[in-house]
C-alpha cells in the first residue's frame, strides 16, 4: 500500500478499492437507548436483513469495526465512554448517529445530564432522524453512507484528514463533504 | 394449561410439582381496614404521629415526626407492610424560574411577593423538603404513603434496617435533593458522575437549556375528538 | 431469617458443598472485572464491577446511571399531555405501558374516568405491549447463554405485535395514544381480526421458546438453582412482577386492586413459581405472554361501543392534589406520585419503575456465584436500562 501512503493512488484503482471497502464494512452496534431495538430489528431480524447490504454486524470488539451507529441518548456520563470507543476503532471509520438524542439531544434538549448531539464528541458521517427511526430509515443510512464511501479520496483518509471528496468541481466537492441526513434537509 | 417441562434436575432436586397456586382473592381493602392501620401506627409512635389523610376507598396518607421517621419504619414492617414501593423527597419551594417558558432575551419579571410562599400537599408540613416513602402489605393489599419533614440539617435516619431496598432509593435522593442519611453505608453518587455540581431535583437547579433558548410548546392545542365545535368545552362533565 | 423453603434449602447446601471442595483443591487469587459498561448484546449501558475469587464471585457492585435522562426534572417543565411524550421512553420495549399509569393518576386528580371502549382499548394495548417488551425477553434469553436462534424468532414474531401497534396508534415504538379523558383515536377497522390471527401466532411462539429453550437441558443447567431470590428478601428490595411471583409470591396488580382497566373482565390466572431461580422467573415470563394473548383475545371479543373520549377541557389544568397510581407493568410495578398545584403542567412526578427495584437487590444476589452465572442472573432479572436510570 505505498501508494495510498504517499497519498497518490490512481483515481481507478482508489474507485475499485472503495467499492470493495463500502461492501464489506463491519459494523459495531454502539446501542445505549430506545433505537438501539430498532437498529437490532435492522441487524439482527429476518425481516430488515442488513447482510444483504454488504454490512456484517456482531463483530468482536470496536477494534475490529469500520462503521460504529450510535444509537439512543449519549449522556454525559457516557460521553468519555463513547470518545474511548471511537479512538479505538481503526482507520478509515465511520459513524452513524442514529436517532434524535445522538443527533441533537432530542426530546432531553433541555435536560442536565444529557449530551445534546454525538456530534459534539465524535465526527458524524450520517445522521438518522427519527424517535426511534424506523429500521429502513438506517438502512437507507447506510445505502448513503455507501455511496459515500465510493466518492471518496482514499489517500486523504490515509493522512487521517478529513472526508474528501473525489468529485471534480469544488463546488460539487464540497456539497458533497457534508454529513449527510437521511430523508434530505440541512443540520441546524 | 400448558405444563413445564418436567426433567431430573442435574443435582437431584426433586421434580417440578405443581406450581400453580389457587390462593383465595381478598376483597379490595375498605376504609376500616386503613383506620385500622392508623389507630396501630398512633399506638406505637404516640404524639409523633402528627396527621393523616384518607382519601375514602382509594389511599392514605400519614405524616410522621422527623426524629420517628426509623421508628415509623420498624412499626410498619412489623405490621405486615413487608413490601418496600419507593422512598423519595419533594422540594415544596415554588420554582424561582417558573416552568422556563419565557423569552430568555426578555427583561426579568418583577417578584411576586406571593410566588416565594412554600405550601405542602396533603398532611401538612412545616419545611421547604419532606420525605415520602411507600409501603405495602402484599397480604391485606393495602398500601400506606409516609411523610415527614426534613429537619434544617437535612439529615434522616436511614430505612435500610428495616426495607434493605431503601438503600439505592436513599442514594438517590441524596444526590437529587442533597439530604443525608444518617447510618447508610454508601452515599455516592447513583446516577451522575462524581463531578457533577448542584441537586437536580431541587427547584432552585436551573435548567440551562432553557435559560438560552425559548420554548415554543407551552400551551398545547392539540383538538381532541371529543368536542368537534371549536370553542372549548367548559368543565370535565361528561 | 430468610425464609427458604425445602428445595431451595437443598440446591444452596450443594452449592456450599461444591464451592467447598474446590477452595480446598485450589488455591486462587484476588481479581477484579469490569463488565460494560457496553456490551453488543444489550441496549443500553449497566456496567457492574465484580471482585472476583478464582471463578467466584465475592463482591458485585453495578454502576448505574449512563442513562439517566433526568425524567423527573424534565416533568417538571412540561404540560400534562406534553408529559406522556417523554414517559413513553421510560421502559421503551414497553412504551403503551408507561403512559397508563400516569394518565390514570391524572384522571383521578381531575375527577374523570375514561369511556368504556377507551377502559378496553387501554387494556389490549396494555397487554400488547407486555406482549412485545416479554417475546424480546424470551428470544434475549438464548443470547445470553450463546444460542442466537431464539432472538431471531423474537424479533420476527415480535413485528407481528408492533404491526397492530402502529395499525391502531401510528407508532411502532412509542405509541403516545393516550390522553387525559380517553385515547386519541378508534381503533382502525379489520384491526380485531388480524390481532387475533397474531394472538395466535404468538402462542405458538411460546410453545417453539418452550420446547427450544426451556426443554434445553443446557439451559436448565444453566439456570436451575442459580441466583436463588427467597421472598421475603425479593420484598424487601421492593421487587416486583414476575421477579416476585417466581419467588412464591401471589401479587399481581391487575388482579390486586381496582383501576378504570378492563383486567377484571378478562379471565386469567396469575402464575406463579416456589422456587425463586432464574429458571423460576423465565418460566413465570413465558407464562405471562401466554397468559396475555388470553387476555387480548378476551377483550377484543367484548370492546363495547361507544365514544374513546370523554369530555375534556381543550386546555388541560389538573386541581390541586396529590395521587398514586401503580400498575403491572411488563417489568414490574410502575407508579406515578403525581404533586399537582394547579398549573398545566405537574409540581412533582416521582416516578417509580420497576427495575430500578429488582437491580438493586444485584450486590446481595449475586455474592458467591460463579463469572458465567452473573449473565444468566441479569438476563432473568429482567431489566432496561431506560427503566433503572431514568
Amino acid at each position: 500500500m505505498g501508494l495510498v501512503d504517499r497519498g497518490r493512488m490512481p483515481i481507478p484503482l482508489t474507485k475499485l478499492f472503495n467499492i470493495g471497502r463500502s461492501y464489506s464494512m463491519w459494523v459495531y452496534q454502539w446501542g445505549l437507548a430506545c433505537c438501539a431495538i430498532e437498529m437490532g430489528a435492522a441487524f439482527g431480524s429476518p425481516r430488515y436483513d442488513v447482510m444483504r447490504l454488504g454490512v456484517i454486524p456482531l463483530p468482536a470488539s470496536p477494534r475490529q469495526a469500520d462503521l460504529v451507529v450510535v444509537s439512543g441518548t449519549v449522556t454525559d456520563k457516557m460521553a468519555p465512554a463513547v470518545r474511548r470507543l471511537y479512538e479505538q476503532m481503526p482507520e478509515p471509520k465511520y459513524v452513524i448517529s442514529m436517532g434524535s438524542c445522538a443527533n441533537c439531544g432530542g426530546p432531553y434538549w433541555d435536560s442536565y445530564s444529557v449530551t445534546k448531539g454525538v456530534d459534539q464528541i465524535i465526527p458524524v458521517d450520517v445522521y438518522v432522524p427519527g424517535c426511534p427511526p424506523r429500521p429502513e430509515a438506517l438502512l437507507e443510512g447506510i445505502v448513503l453512507l455507501q455511496q459515500r464511501i465510493k466518492n471518496e479520496d482514499m489517500g486523504a483518509k490515509w493522512r487521517n484528514e478529513e472526508y474528501t471528496s473525489l468529485q471534480k468541481t469544488a463546488a460539487r466537492a464540497a456539497a458533497a463533504e457534508q454529513p449527510i441526513v437521511v430523508g434530505g434537509g440541512p443540520i441546524e | 394449561m400448558p405444563q413445564p417441562p418436567s426433567s431430573p434436575s442435574w443435582w437431584g432436586v426433586a421434580r417440578l410439582s405443581d406450581t400453580s397456586t389457587d390462593t383465595e382473592t381478598p376483597a379490595l381493602p375498605g376504609d376500616g381496614l386503613r383506620e385500622g392501620i392508623v389507630d396501630t401506627l398512633r399506638r406505637d409512635l404516640g404524639e409523633q404521629l402528627i396527621d393523616t389523610y384518607l382519601l375514602p376507598q382509594k389511599d392514605l396518607w400519614v405524616r410522621v415526626a422527623s426524629e420517628a421517621w426509623a421508628i415509623t419504619g420498624r412499626s410498619l414492617k412489623l405490621q405486615g407492610f413487608d413490601y418496600f414501593c419507593f422512598l423519595s423527597a419533594i422540594d415544596w419551594m415554588p420554582s424561582p424560574f417558573g416552568k422556563g417558558e419565557d423569552d430568555p432575551s426578555a427583561p426579568p419579571a418583577e417578584p411576586d411577593p406571593e410566588a416565594g410562599a412554600i405550601k405542602q400537599g396533603y398532611t401538612g408540613g412545616d419545611t421547604r423538603f419532606q420525605l415520602f416513602a411507600r409501603v405495602t402489605d402484599l397480604k391485606r393489599h393495602v398500601s400506606v404513603t409516609i411523610k415527614a419533614d426534613v429537619p434544617e440539617s437535612l439529615t434522616m435516619p436511614t430505612w435500610i434496617p428495616s426495607y434493605a431496598g431503601a438503600n439505592w432509593h436513599e442514594r438517590e435522593t441524596h444526590e437529587m435533593f442533597g439530604i443525608l442519611f444518617d447510618g447508610h453505608p454508601d452515599l455516592r453518587n447513583l446516577y451522575l458522575p462524581g463531578a457533577f455540581e448542584g441537586f437536580p431535583l431541587r427547584k432552585d437547579f436551573p435548567l440551562l437549556s432553557r435559560m438560552v433558548k425559548p420554548w415554543p410548546g407551552i400551551v398545547d392545542v392539540e383538538p381532541m375528538p371529543a368536542n368537534d365545535d371549536e370553542t372549548p368545552a367548559e368543565g370535565g362533565e361528561s | 431469617m430468610t425464609m427458604l423453603n425445602e428445595r431451595q434449602q437443598l440446591s444452596y447446601i450443594a452449592a456450599q458443598a461444591a464451592d467447598a471442595r474446590l477452595n480446598v483443591e485450589l488455591e486462587t487469587e484476588g481479581m477484579t472485572l469490569n463488565i460494560g459498561p457496553q456490551h453488543p448484546a444489550t441496549h443500553g449501558t449497566l456496567r457492574i464491577i465484580a471482585r472476583l475469587d478464582g471463578e467466584q464471585v465475592i463482591w458485585a457492585e453495578p454502576v448505574a446511571g449512563y442513562m439517566h435522562r433526568g425524567y423527573e426534572k424534565l416533568t417538571e417543565v412540561r404540560t400534562f399531555p406534553q408529559v406522556t411524550t417523554l414517559i413513553n421512553r421510560i421502559d421503551w420495549l414497553g412504551s403503551f405501558a408507561n403512559e397508563v399509569p400516569f394518565i390514570l393518576a391524572a384522571e383521578q386528580l381531575m375527577d374523570i374516568e375514561a369511556p368504556p371502549r377507551a377502559q378496553y382499548i387501554r387494556t389490549i394495548m396494555f397487554e400488547l405491549s407486555r406482549i412485545a417488551n416479554v417475546s424480546l425477553f424470551l428470544g434475549d434469553l438464548g443470547v445470553q447463554l450463546g444460542a442466537i436462534t431464539p432472538v431471531f424468532m423474537a424479533f420476527r414474531d415480535r413485528e407481528y405485535v408492533l404491526n397492530l401497534i402502529e395499525g391502531a396508534t401510528g407508532g411502532r415504538f412509542h405509541p403516545n395514544f393516550d390522553r387525559i379523558g380517553g385515547l386519541k383515536d378508534d381503533l382502525p377497522k379489520g384491526w380485531i381480526d388480524e390481532t387475533k390471527q397474531v394472538m395466535k401466532k404468538l402462542r405458538q411462539f411460546c410453545d417453539e421458546i418452550e420446547d427450544l429453550l426451556f426443554g434445553n437441558e443446557i439451559f436448565q443447567s444453566r439456570t436451575r438453582g442459580v441466583g436463588i431470590i427467597p421472598a421475603d428478601i425479593a420484598k424487601s428490595y421492593g421487587m416486583s412482577g414476575a421477579n416476585l411471583r417466581a419467588s412464591g409470591v401471589d401479587w399481581d396488580l391487575r388482579r390486586d386492586q381496582s383501576l378504570p382497566m378492563a383486567w377484571d373482565k378478562a379471565d386469567f390466572k396469575v402464575w406463579t413459581h416456589p422456587d425463586g431461580d432464574s429458571w423460576a422467573r423465565c418460566w413465570v415470563r413465558l407464562q405471562e405472554t401466554r397468559e396475555a394473548t388470553k387476555i387480548v383475545d378476551q377483550l377484543v371479543d367484548s370492546i363495547p361501543s361507544g365514544p374513546v373520549m370523554a369530555k375534556v377541557p381543550r386546555i388541560i389544568k389538573v386541581p390541586e392534589g396529590e395521587a398514586w397510581v401503580s400498575t403491572e407493568n411488563p417489568l414490574g410495578e410502575m407508579g406515578y406520585y403525581v404533586v399537582s398545584k394547579g398549573d398545566l403542567g405537574p409540581f412533582r412526578v416521582k416516578i417509580r419503575s420497576a427495575s430500578f427495584n429488582n437491580i438493586s437487590i444485584t450486590p446481595w444476589v449475586l455474592k458467591g456465584v460463579y463469572v458465567p452465572d452473573i449473565i444468566t442472573i441479569l438476563a432473568s432479572l429482567y431489566f432496561i436500562l431506560g427503566d433503572i436510570d431514568r
